[in-house]
C-alpha cells in the first residue's frame, strides 16, 4: 500500500502545479477580455497571406485586387 | 434600390464617390479605404460587409491639446527612450473587422508598434515609437480611419480589474477538488481499509485547507464581522457560523484520529458561494453608469492671452478669460459670446437637436455644442461652477438611502439565524435527556447544516441571470441590486424630449413653393454632403418620397458656410440651405432653401413620437403611476393629450430642478420612482429616483449617470422588461423554497445525530447546483 503514499503526493503536486497555472495566468491578464482573442486567432493566416502579397507586388502593385 | 457605400453601408445618393466598381458615400469613405487598400489591409471589407465607420471630419487641430504634458501625463501608461504606450478607448470599435484593422495599423503607420484591441471594453494599447511621431498624431491617425479616441472618458478605464477574487475562486477550487479525491474511499465506505492512509489524507486535507479558511473565505468574516459591530446581522452572519463550525468540528476529528471530517465539504461550500459571488458581480465593462459632469466637457480649451491662442487644461480656465471654441467642440464653462453671433447646439443638455442661435453679449450655458465657425467667448464662471455643474453636484449630494429590497434580505437572515438558534437549543435540550455525550456534535451538526448556502447562492444567481436577460434586451444595469429596486417601483416618471420623442430625427414640416421632382434631388444631393444633424433630417425626410435619383447629377463647388448652412452647384444650379442669416432674410426660425438664387421655403423641425409607445405606456399606466414631464412649453400638449389620453400628469416647461423636486416630492409621499429620462437636464431627477434609467441611441455615447442605460429602440418594450425584473422576484420565491427544504432536510439528520461527513458531502453539493440550475433554466428558458 506504500504506492498510495507516492500516489497522493503526486496527484497534489499535479492539482499544485494547475492551480499555480491558473494564478499565473490569472496574473498575467489571461482572462481579462474573454472575447477578442477569439476573433484575434482567425486573423493569423491572412496576416501572413498579406504580407507575402505585399513583398511580392512591391514591382507590380497593380496586379493586387 | 440605390447602391450602398462600400466602406460604411450607408446609402449612395446620386454619382457619389466612387473608385473602380466600389461606391462610395462621402469623401471620407473614400480616402480610408484607399489608405487601407494602399497598405494592403483589404481583407477589412471581406471578413464583414460594409464594416466601416463613418469618418467625421474634424480639424486637424483639434488633438493638439495632448501635446500639453500635464494632460500627456494624464493618458501615457508607460514611457522609455523609444517608446511610449497608451491606452486609448475607442468607442467606435464595434466589429471583427475593427479590431482586425486596428491591430494591422502599423502596416498604415510604420511608427506605430503594436496595437492589442480589447473589444468588450473598447480599448486598444497602442505601442508607438516616440521619434516624430506623437500622441496628437496617432488621435489624428485614429480619427482618419474612423475611430476617434474619446479622451474625456479616459480615466475610468485605467482602473485595473480586481484580480483577487478569481485568486481566491481558485484556491477554493483547488482545494474541493484535491481533498475530494482523497476522501473518495470515505463516500465508498471504505474507511476501515487502511488507517494509516486514513490519517495521513486527513492531515493533507488539515493543511489544504488552511488557506481556504484564511485567504478565500476572508470576505464572510470581515462582512460578518462588520454588521456585527453594527448590531445588525446580514446573510454573512450565519454563513460564518456555518464556515466556523464546519471547520473546527473537522479539525476535532482528525486530530482525535476519528477520521478527516467535513473538509471537502468545506472547500467545496466556500467554492460554490464564491462562484455565486463571481457571477453576481458581472457588469458591462464598456459602459459607465457612475460619469460625472467632466467626462462630458473636454479636456483642454484654447485660451487667448495677449491676442495669442494657447492650450489649457479646462481647470485653469478662470472667470473673465477669452477662449476660443472651435465647431463642434462643447462649451466647457458658462460664458458670454464675444464674436458677432454663433449657434449652440443643447441637444445634450436638454434633448432638443434644433441649435440655438446666440448673438453676441449672450449668455451661453456649460455643455452646449458650438456649430459653426470658430468662436470667441469670455467666461463667466470657473468650469465647475458652471449650471451644468451645480446641477449635477446637487443630485449627487441626494444620495440614495440603503436599498429596502437589501434591508429585507437582511431581516431574512435575522430571522434565519434566530430560527436556527432555537433549533440548536431545542436539540441540545432533547439530547440532555437521550444522551449528554452527543450534545455538542448535534449542536455543531445544526450550525453546519443551518449554513445558508443554497439560500446565500438564490439571491446571485437569480438575479444575475435577470441580469444578462435585461442586457440581451437592451437594458444594461449597473449591479443585480438595481433589480430589486426595478421590483418595487411604484411611479414611473418619463421625460418627454429624448426620450418618448426621438431625439435626433424630427418630424419634419416643409413650408413654401411646390417643389418639382428635380429640385427635391438637387436638394437631396446637397445635404448629402453635410455631416451636420439638419441636413441627415433632412436627407432621411427627401428620401421618403422615394424620387428616383439619376446617377449622372454633379454636385460641384460644394461649401459649408459654418454658422450659415451649405451651399453647392448641382448640375451648374446655385443651390443653398441655411438659416435664415444665409439668405439675407430678417431672423426666423427653420432651415431655408434657395434654388438658383430664389428663397423657395423653408424646413421646419418638430418632434415626433418613438414607435410603439402608445401600447406600451398604457400597459404601464394599469399597473404603475405613470407621469410625463417635459421641458418643452405647452405647444405639444395636444400631441401628448391624442397620443396618451390615458396619462392625467402632464407637466410642461420643466426646469431641470423642477424635475428633481418633483421625484422628491413623489418619494416624500412614499412612492417609489423610477425616472427614466436621457439629457442632463434630468440628471438630477435620475440620480434622486430609486431607479434612473438613461435613455441613449448608442449605449457607448454620453449619457448621464443613472442605474441602467436602455436602448432607445427597446424603449417600446419596457413593458416586458419590467415583468423580466418582476419575474425574478418569483424565481427568487422558488429557490428560497428549495434551500430551505434543504435545509430542513439537513435539519432531520443534524437533530437525529446522523449527519456523518458522507450525508454533508452528498447534500452540500446537491443544494447548491440544483438552485443554480433552477434559477439559471427558469429566466433563461422564459420567453
Amino acid at each position: 500500500m506504500g504506492i498510495i503514499y507516492l500516489m497522493l503526493v503526486v496527484s497534489l503536486g499535479i492539482a499544485l502545479f494547475f492551480l499555480f497555472s491558473f494564478l499565473w495566468a490569472t496574473k498575467n491578464g489571461q482572462f481579462d477580455d474573454d472575447y477578442t482573442p477569439s476573433i484575434r486567432i482567425l486573423f493569423d493566416d491572412e496576416i501572413i497571406v498579406e504580407s507575402e502579397q505585399t513583398n511580392h507586388t512591391e514591382d507590380d502593385g497593380s496586379r493586387k485586387v | 434600390m440605390s447602391e450602398t457605400c462600400y466602406h460604411c453601408g450607408d446609402d449612395v445618393i446620386g454619382r457619389g464617390y466612387s473608385l473602380g466598381d466600389k461606391p462610395f458615400c462621402c469623401n471620407g469613405c473614400k480616402s480610408v479605404f484607399q489608405l487601407l487598400s494602399e497598405n494592403g489591409l483589404n481583407s477589412f471589407y471581406t471578413m464583414e460587409e460594409n464594416a466601416g465607420s463613418k469618418p467625421k471630419t474634424s480639424d486637424i487641430h483639434r488633438y493638439d491639446f495632448l501635446d500639453l504634458p500635464a494632460i500627456k501625463e494624464r493618458y501615457i501608461d508607460f514611457e522609455d527612450d523609444n517608446s511610449i504606450h497608451v491606452v486609448l478607448f475607442l468607442p467606435a470599435i464595434h466589429c471583427s473587422s475593427c479590431i482586425y484593422l486596428l491591430e494591422n495599423i502599423h502596416k498604415v503607420e510604420p511608427k506605430i508598434l503594436s496595437c492589442q484591441t480589447n473589444f468588450t471594453e473598447r480599448t486598444a494599447r497602442i505601442i508607438f515609437l516616440k521619434s516624430s511621431f506623437t500622441l496628437p498624431d496617432l488621435a489624428m491617425l485614429l480619427d482618419r480611419i474612423g475611430y476617434p479616441p474619446n479622451f474625456e472618458e479616459q480615466k475610468k478605464i485605467n482602473q485595473s480589474i480586481d484580480k483577487t477574487f478569481l485568486y481566491k475562486i481558485g484556491v477554493a477550487g483547488f482545494a474541493f477538488g484535491s481533498i475530494m479525491l482523497w476522501s473518495f474511499p470515505e463516500y465508498l465506505g471504505m474507511e476501515n481499509l487502511d488507517a494509516g492512509i486514513r490519517s495521513f489524507t486527513s492531515y493533507l486535507s488539515f493543511f489544504i485547507s488552511i488557506p481556504v479558511l484564511l485567504y478565500s473565505a476572508r470576505d464572510y468574516y470581515v462582512s460578518a464581522f462588520k454588521a456585527i459591530r453594527y448590531k445588525q446581522v446580514n446573510i454573512d452572519v450565519p454563513i460564518t457560523l456555518g464556515i466556523i463550525a464546519l471547520y473546527a468540528q473537522s479539525c476535532y476529528h482528525i486530530f482525535s484520529g476519528s477520521g478527516p471530517g467535513y473538509m471537502d465539504s468545506f472547500a467545496g461550500f466556500i467554492f460554490f458561494l464564491l462562484i455565486g459571488k463571481w457571477f453576481q458581480r458581472k457588469t458591462y465593462r464598456s459602459l459607465s453608469f457612475d460619469r460625472d459632469y467632466t467626462s462630458y466637457f473636454p479636456v483642454a480649451v484654447l485660451r487667448i492671452v495677449d491676442e495669442e491662442e494657447q492650450i489649457v487644461e479646462i481647470e485653469k480656465i478662470e472667470e473673465g478669460d477669452h477662449i476660443m471654441i472651435r465647431n463642434d467642440e462643447i462649451v466647457p464653462c458658462d460664458v458670454i459670446l464675444v464674436s458677432d453671433s454663433t449657434q449652440i447646439d443643447y441637444s445634450f443638455v436638454t434633448g432638443e437637436s434644433v441649435p440655438v442661435s446666440i448673438s453676441k453679449g449672450q449668455l451661453v450655458y456649460a455643455g452646449g455644442r458650438l456649430i459653426g465657425a470658430k468662436t470667441r467667448f469670455q467666461a463667466k464662471s470657473k468650469s465647475e461652477r458652471s449650471r451644468l455643474a451645480n446641477l449635477w453636484n446637487k443630485s449627487s449630494e441626494s444620495s440614495k438611502e440603503k436599498s429596502t429590497s437589501q434591508a429585507n434580505w437582511d431581516r431574512l437572515s435575522t430571522y434565519f439565524l434566530i430560527g436556527v438558534i432555537i433549533v440548536a437549543v431545542a436539540s441540545a435540550i432533547i439530547w440532555a435527556f437521550i444522551d449528554v455525550n452527543q450534545i455538542v456534535t448535534t449542536v455543531v451538526s445544526v450550525l453546519i447544516v443551518a449554513c445558508p448556502c443554497a439560500l446565500a447562492l438564490s439571491r446571485p444567481f437569480t438575479f444575475g441571470n435577470t441580469m444578462r436577460k435585461l442586457g440581451k434586451n437592451g437594458l444594461y444595469l449597473q449591479n443585480t441590486e438595481v433589480i430589486e429596486e426595478i421590483n418595487s417601483v411604484t411611479d414611473i416618471v418619463f421625460d418627454k424630449t429624448g426620450t418618448l420623442t426621438k431625439g435626433s430625427q424630427e418630424k419634419v414640416v416643409f413650408e413654401g413653393a411646390e417643389l418639382s421632382s428635380t429640385e427635391w434631388i438637387s436638394l437631396l444631393i446637397l445635404a448629402n454632403s453635410s455631416t451636420h444633424v439638419l441636413s441627415r433630417t433632412i436627407v432621411g425626410w427627401i428620401k421618403n418620397k422615394e424620387l428616383k435619383v439619376a446617377s449622372n447629377i454633379d454636385l460641384t463647388n460644394y461649401q459649408e458656410i459654418l454658422g450659415q448652412g451649405i451651399q453647392g452647384e448641382v448640375n451648374g444650379n446655385l443651390v443653398k440651405i441655411g438659416n435664415a442669416k444665409s439668405m439675407n432674410l430678417a431672423p426666423e426660425d427653420g432651415t431655408f432653401v434657395a434654388i438658383g438664387g430664389k428663397v423657395k421655403g423653408k424646413f421646419l423641425f418638430e418632434s415626433e413620437l418613438r414607435d410603439g409607445l402608445e401600447a406600451m405606456l398604457s400597459k404601464l399606466n394599469s399597473k404603475y403611476a405613470v407621469h410625463v414631464l417635459s421641458g418643452d412649453s405647452e405647444k405639444d400638449a395636444a400631441l401628448m393629450k391624442s397620443a396618451f389620453p390615458e396619462i392625467e400628469n402632464c407637466y410642461f416647461k420643466q426646469s431641470p430642478e423642477d424635475k428633481f423636486n418633483y421625484t422628491k416630492n413623489l418619494q416624500s409621499k412614499g412612492k417609489r420612482v423610477m425616472m427614466i429620462g436621457d439629457g442632463l437636464n434630468d440628471s438630477g431627477a435620475l440620480a434622486k429616483a430609486e431607479v434612473g434609467i438613461a435613455i441613449s441611441e448608442d449605449v457607448f455615447q454620453f449619457s448621464p449617470n443613472s442605474n441602467g442605460i436602455l436602448e432607445a429602440n427597446h424603449l417600446h418594450r419596457l413593458n416586458s422588461l419590467l415583468e423580466t425584473s418582476n419575474f425574478a422576484k418569483t424565481v427568487l420565491r422558488i429557490c428560497l423554497g428549495f434551500s430551505i427544504l434543504y435545509n430542513l432536510i439537513g435539519l432531520g439528520f443534524a437533530i437525529t445525530g446522523n449527519l456523518t461527513p458522507l450525508v454533508a458531502a452528498v447534500l452540500m453539493p446537491i443544494s447548491s447546483i440544483s438552485i443554480v440550475l433552477i434559477s439559471t433554466v427558469f429566466i433563461q428558458f422564459r420567453k
